[in-house]
């Protein structure tokens, strides 16, 4: 194993490492926005928005991120839409793990003592008002921890962006390794990117799961 | 004059009717205990009184709100009720303090987003009412770091913030260790002191006999018997009253 490998491929892959993270981080963040109105769809009493939020789980877990990659990126441009490589990364990866995310949130939701919404009301609240001030402020909190597991499954899941020629991290140390035919080397230094990563999302989550649960018995 | 006064009550859960036929009502300052075996009704009245459980059927009249129930619930409706719950103080047997603020904020939260009410003004009336049932001191705790008795007490000063024109108590001692159910009780001697109207759901047969100007017994969905503790406890007319309140007397409370 040769060391000058590693220090001339550590720049160019540490600025794919950042396309990961910019990646994740796009995506996570849409897909909180998304799986919030899910989550809220689904616990609504408006059957039609239910169903849609129903549907749209069930289409995005019921299928491989794979294929909703492929069909976004390779699919789509048949009926005129056509993405770059990067959005179509982003938009698949958002509404898969947004999928994911509905699902944790709406169990958050669900687990604020029932008594929370009662004493609430009691007072006078309107139900978007003890959403908003009581409930919602509490599933958070309960949906922490999910959370975190899913946004590390999505950190992952940015590597399988690398067939649509997204250079991000994956995608980087594959031509690395096409012109230096060193793959245990590359493929050993990428895995490493990826788990300093995903340590140092762990840990911040860890931080804020701690903070916000600070009073709680 | 009366404050409170219900017509016809009804409700059923699925097959089980649960109040068959109510009619009572409290008046102003008058301090109204209910008392009864399980499954008696007693908690589902006090929960139909705002609507937390809507009745099937019957009217239910506080100060100038009137309600009809059963009937489908629009907007205009809605608004109404919601005018029904901002004037009584609702305070739950499990306290259900919201466990993200502390008392402080516990105690701010209904004026604050409820009333618009300046936040300022609304943390001077909050500390008020927190020293009032004796917790200024505590009004940076979350309610997981108080006691059972010491949540119930900012409940009760949270069901107070909203300047309610009656308190409802739905059994408020009955999730306390025994020797923190003094500490609720004084507190709601001094409302009731001061002349707080209430209706107070509970088992403590002292507090009934010391607090209440009126006794209510109710069984199976029905108000078997009401009147002054004096002759409740004393000489109640019906043999199903006499048995209950001897039995409770019995346990020793």
């Amino acid at each position: 194993m040769d060391l000058s490998i590693i220090i001339d491929s550590l720049p160019v892959l540490l600025k794919a490492t950042m396309v990961t993270v910019l990646l994740a981080v796009v995506s996570v963040i849409i897909a909180l926005i998304l799986g919030f109105f899910t989550a809220l769809a689904r616990i609504s009493k408006i059957k039609v928005l239910k169903a849609i939020g129903s549907i749209y789980i069930s289409i995005f877990r019921g299928t491989p991120l794979l294929v909703q990659i492929f069909v976004i990126y390779y699919g789509l441009p048949q009926i005129d839409i056509e993405l770059s490589p990067i959005t179509s990364g982003i938009l698949a990866l958002s509404l898969n793990a947004g999928a994911y995310l509905s699902e944790s949130f709406r169990a958050a939701i669900l687990a604020v003592d029932k008594g929370q919404m009662e004493a609430a009301v009691s007072m006078g609240m309107t139900y978007w008002q003890a959403m908003r001030r009581v409930i919602l402020p509490q599933s958070i909190r309960i949906a922490i921890p999910t959370l975190s597991n899913t946004y590390i499954i999505l950190i992952k899941d940015t590597s399988l962006v690398s067939v649509i020629t997204v250079t991000e991290l994956l995608q980087m140390s594959s031509l690395i390794i096409a012109k230096t035919f060193e793959p245990l080397t590359i493929y050993l230094l990428a895995a490493a990117l990826y788990w300093v990563v995903i340590t140092f999302f762990t840990a911040l989550l860890d931080r804020l799961e701690k903070r916000t649960s600070k009073h709680v018995a | 004059m009366e404050i409170v006064e219900l017509k016809n009550i009804k409700k059923s859960f699925g097959d089980h009717v649960v109040l068959k036929d109510i009619n009572f009502s409290v008046g102003k300052n008058e301090v109204v205990v209910i008392m009864g075996p399980s499954g008696s009704g007693k908690s589902t009245l006090l929960r139909c009184i705002t609507f937390l459980e809507e009745p099937d059927g019957g009217k239910v009249k506080l100060g100038e709100f009137n309600l009809q129930a059963g009937l489908p619930l629009n907007k205009e409706r809605k608004n109404m009720i919601r005018a029904l719950r901002q004037n009584t103080g609702f305070v739950f047997q499990q306290f259900n303090l919201f466990s993200h603020r502390t008392a402080l904020e516990n105690v701010m939260e209904g004026p604050i987003v409820i009333k618009k009410m300046d936040r300022q003004k609304a943390k001077e009336n909050a500390i008020e009412l927190l020293s009032k049932v004796g917790l200024a001191d505590k009004m940076d705790h979350y309610p997981a770091q108080l006691s059972g008795g010491q949540q119930q007490r900012v409940a009760i000063a949270r069901a107070l913030s909203m300047k309610p024109m009656v308190m409802l108590y739905d059994e408020p001692t009955s999730a306390l260790d025994p020797e923190l159910v003094r500490e609720v009780l004084l507190v709601m001697k001094e409302l009731a002191k001061e002349g707080m109207t209430m209706i107070v759901v509970t088992h403590e047969r002292g507090f009934a006999r010391d607090v209440a100007d009126r006794v209510v017994f109710m069984e199976d969905g029905l108000v078997v018997e009401e009147g002054s503790p004096e002759k409740m406890f004393g000489s109640p007319v019906k043999e199903r009253t006499r048995e209950f309140l001897q039995d409770v007397g019995k346990e020793g409370r």
